[in-house]
């Protein structure tokens, strides 16, 4: 459980070289943690996950993937090298059916492996597995999030980062998904889970980080961010935002 | 005679279909028009002209016609030479220009002047080392042999349907049911995702590059074979090529080879029925009916 498996050091990263969304955040993840990143709207949290994934140009600072150092390598890469990532929209190829989706997915692994590693995934996705052949684009919400994540862990990474992947469901769907996520995490798999509902979001995660303007404010244990009377003043006054994935 | 213009519609569309899958398929990965298409046709029938002469000289045996056909197997060969070679023309032109222009974020519209600059480049340099005289692969006559419906072809012709639509089936066989396929299907949709999905993007746009180009001298070839080889014959056929990919839907093969044929149909009746100094307008005419009427084409997919 100690050992660390991302690191993030006085990562400063955003869109355009003169202006820095991300200003200088460290960070380090244990290998089995469930971490929930949170924060109020453009906060830069869908910015320091796509930084990770290598989809932000980095301004400076280094990102380490199980001690390795992946600043510079291209998201392909990072890919192949067991991180995970789940965007938060647009996460599935909506012109390809549940199975092509799955098999573009295990294309990077061995020939060996793909089979038995796309049953793998619609045994743990079984609403998937009765509708291999549908085009993904006629998916439900709830649906094409299980196909996203399904996508990302058939090739089994070491880390899964997700984008917000309860953003525009009904609140069934989101603990449907909830669900899953947790059983994902304890078969291993290191959890990153950026979420609007605060509450939510800690009452699933070991630990709760939350961002504002592109720094780290507070890094804690989930119950204890859960319980603190000015997170909770700050974050859970209940103006909570509705969103819609296009 | 509306028999015979079909027949003609067929071969000419034929040809048509397999350029315009180069056009659809860089345009669906690429994002942008490349004026240049057209040029890598005439590339493809300069180069394997080229070859095959070179061939018939070291070996004359091979300048001897095959069977019913008005060739020798200098020309199949210097085929294959020449799809190679057209390929690494077009990796060449990517990597000078096109591939510097993305990596600096530029904006499609400079990709699409950018690829008019090539094609006038490239089609000068073919004029400056070939001249602009007409050339032929041979100078055998062939005589059109009845078909049936008082339709006539010469072997020539038919082979080059028959190639045209074994090459499309084998060009969708690679799309729909190869790693390497869907990995360009992916890109066409979302090469953000695709990168998340661990595919080298860059790999992918090289090998649209290879795939494009190499259909485009097989079409450089067939135009040549059947009617001459010109430095502008890859221009004439430009507008037909961008009508026949949009109307077949931007990205659809099995799409763009049914909208080439309907154009080469087209063309062929008009200049039956109207006369041949309307040829030229058909292809624009389908182009602004189809961007009016229905932008994704026939097989398009409808973007949301
Ligand atoms: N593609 C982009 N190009 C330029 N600026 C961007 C881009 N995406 C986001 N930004 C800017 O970066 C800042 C952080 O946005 P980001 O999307 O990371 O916030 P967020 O915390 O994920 O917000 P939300 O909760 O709304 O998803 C915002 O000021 C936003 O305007
Ligand atoms: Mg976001």
């Amino acid at each position: 459980m100690s050992s660390e498996i991302l690191k993030l050091q006085g990562l400063v990263s955003g869109y355009q070289p003169d202006l820095p969304i991300i200003q200088g955040v460290d960070l380090s993840v244990s290998e089995g943690e469930f971490l929930v990143l949170l924060g109020p709207n453009g906060a830069g949290k869908s910015t320091l996950v796509k930084t990770i994934a290598g989809l932000v140009p980095v301004h400076s600072g280094r990102v380490y993937l199980a001690g390795a150092d992946l600043t510079d390598v291209p998201t392909h890469r990072k890919m192949r090298q067991g991180l995970g990532f789940v965007p938060q929209t647009e996460n599935i190829f909506a012109t390809m059916t549940i199975r092509e989706n799955l098999q573009l997915a295990a294309q990077i692994l061995p020939k060996a492996r793909r089979a038995a590693r796309i049953d793998a995934m619609l045994a743990m996705f079984p609403d998937l597995a009765s509708r291999q052949t549908t085009r993904s684009g006629a998916l439900s919400g709830g649906q094409r999030q299980m196909l996203a994540c399904a996508r990302t862990l058939i090739v089994e990474p070491q880390i899964l980062i997700l984008d917000e992947p309860s953003a525009g469901l009904s609140p069934k769907m989101v603990s449907e998904v909830f669900e899953q996520l947790v059983r994902i995490n304890a078969s291993g798999v290191t959890t990153i889970l950026v979420e609007q509902n605060v509450k939510a979001g800690l009452q699933i995660a070991s630990r709760g980080v939350i961002l504002v303007e592109g720094r780290v404010a507070h890094d804690a244990p989930a119950d204890g961010l859960l319980g603190d009377p000015v997170v909770s003043e700050l974050y859970l006054g209940g103006h909570k935002k509705e969103e819609v994935t296009a | 005679m509306i028999t015979q213009a079909i027949m003609d519609g067929l071969i000419n569309g034929g040809i048509i279909g397999l350029g315009a899958i180069g056009v659809t398929l860089t345009y669906s990965i690429l994002r942008f028009a490349n004026f240049g298409h057209g040029e890598l046709l005439s590339w493809g029938a300069y180069v394997a002209l080229s070859l095959s002469a070179a061939l018939g000289a070291m070996l004359p045996s091979l300048s001897t016609p095959i069977g019913p056909f008005s060739f020798g197997w200098s020309v199949p060969i210097a085929l294959i030479g020449s799809m190679v070679l057209t390929a690494l023309l077009a990796l060449t032109v990517d990597w000078l220009l096109f591939g510097r222009l993305r990596r600096s974020g530029s904006a499609i519209i400079i990709l699409v002047m950018a690829s008019f600059g090539a094609a006038l480049a490239l089609r000068n340099l073919l004029e400056f080392i070939f001249t602009s005289k007409p050339a032929y692969f041979t100078n055998a006559l062939q005589i059109s042999k009845p078909l049936f419906g008082g339709m006539r072809a010469t072997p020539d012709q038919l082979l080059v349907l028959g190639l045209a639509f074994i090459t499309v089936v084998l060009v969708h066989l690679l799309l729909t049911r190869t790693p390497a396929g869907r990995a360009m299907r992916a890109v066409s949709e979302n090469a953000q995702l695709a990168s998340l999905t661990g595919i080298d993007v860059r790999n992918v746009i090289r090998l649209v590059w290879v795939l494009g180009a190499a259909l485009a001298a097989v079409a450089g070839v067939m135009s040549g074979l059947l009617v001459q080889i010109r430095p502008t014959m890859g221009l004439d056929l430009l507008l037909p090529l961008f009508a026949a990919s949009i109307l077949g839907g931007i990205g659809s093969v099995p799409g763009a080879m049914l909208a080439g044929l309907i154009v080469g149909l087209a063309e062929a009746l008009t200049i039956q029925v109207i006369g041949a100094e309307w040829r030229a307008a058909v292809a624009f005419v389908i182009l602004v009916a189809v961007l009016l009427l229905r932008p994704n084409g026939l097989f398009g997919k409808a973007t949301a």
